[in-house]
């Protein structure tokens, strides 16, 4: 079979009409004024990456109290998937009740924000109610107990916590991929 | 699941941030440019294959990284402009013994760039030079004053 062939032009732009190099400035110079505005774009991304925007930052975190003061929570309103952070539950005195805490949360815990362990383990966890109820052996206050999440999925994720008998905080938190 | 998607968008940002960063890395790296791809690719690799590190895994990535490759070469043979886009368009450097002085500040050149390739082609003065030409693959091509 012969191999296709085609004569060869002049199709490449010269230089002084003698070298044939193909520079072409006006593409040259629009390239360069997208370079800047993608610095810009990084440049932009960097600070708000210092700043939390994308987790891990004062911007991700955030504190929230239940209204009775049963608990305050400090948590990262922005996660990273896949990426260990901590939520912190303070309890208050009325939520210690005949020396224990107890402490039912959503299964978006463990399902969205991928809860790895309690810090201190609870004596006792029962599923049921759309969630998880954990019992905490309490004296007094101050009383707290860590939870170390691994989120399984990128988006966003609601998360509910109560002390039974008391009132319900809800956290809204979105996974970064 | 999620290495395959992680491999196409590192190939994607890798490509933007190597062709906006300048064409030097393309070719003439100095160390403190080496510095530079090795630790872009450490950071890209963490993110692709994450904590699984197994051979399904990493066979995926590559075999994602190795699709989108054709692909850009692809549309590159098909498409001038995209051609253009990634690979951008040869620069006259120095013409008739003149520096074009804007286009090298914009490049980041310097004129001791271009002596160092006239000296691999045997030619030691910058006056010896008539052309000298950034070329899409980050060399920098001598054409030497044949008075």
């Amino acid at each position: 079979m012969a191999i296709k062939t085609q004569p060869v032009t002049d199709s490449v732009p010269k230089i002084n009409d003698e070298v044939a190099v193909g520079e072409d400035l006006q593409f040259q110079r629009r390239w360069w004024a997208f370079e800047r505005w993608i610095w810009m774009l990084f440049a932009l991304l960097v600070l708000l990456d210092l700043l939390g925007a994308f987790g891990r930052g004062p911007l991700a975190k955030k504190h929230a109290e239940a209204a009775d003061g049963s608990m305050k929570v400090d948590y990262e309103r922005i996660e990273r998937f896949s990426t260990p952070s901590i939520l912190t539950v303070s309890f208050g005195k009325q939520a210690i009740r005949d020396g224990k805490i107890q402490l039912w949360v959503s299964e978006s815990l463990v399902k969205k924000l991928g809860n790895q362990r309690i810090v201190p383990q609870p004596a006792a966890s029962s599923i049921g109610n759309n969630g998880i109820l954990y019992t905490f052996p309490a004296s007094d206050v101050p009383a707290t107990a860590e939870f170390a999440l691994s989120p399984a999925s990128p988006g966003s994720a609601e998360l509910q916590m109560q002390v039974p008998g008391s009132s319900v905080i809800t956290l809204k938190v979105f996974i970064v991929p | 699941m999620y290495t395959s998607p992680h491999a196409i968008f590192g190939y994607l940002f890798l490509t933007l941030t190597v062709r906006v960063l300048a064409r030097r890395p393309g070719a003439q790296m100095t160390a403190f440019e080496f510095v530079l791809v090795f630790l872009i690719g450490g950071v890209i690799i963490l993110s692709t294959v994450g904590d699984d590190p197994s051979m399904t895994n990493c066979f995926g990535a590559v075999l994602a990284i190795v699709l989108m490759h054709r692909l850009v070469t692809f549309f590159k043979v098909k498409s001038k402009r995209f051609s253009e886009i990634v690979d951008g368009r040869p620069v006259v450097l120095l013409k008739d013994g003149q520096w074009q002085s804007d286009l090298m500040a914009q490049l980041r050149l310097q004129d001791t760039d271009v002596m160092a390739s006239a000296r691999t082609k045997g030619i030691p003065k910058l006056k010896d030079i008539k052309y000298a030409i950034l070329e899409r693959n980050g060399a920098i091509s001598i054409l030497k004053d044949k008075k």
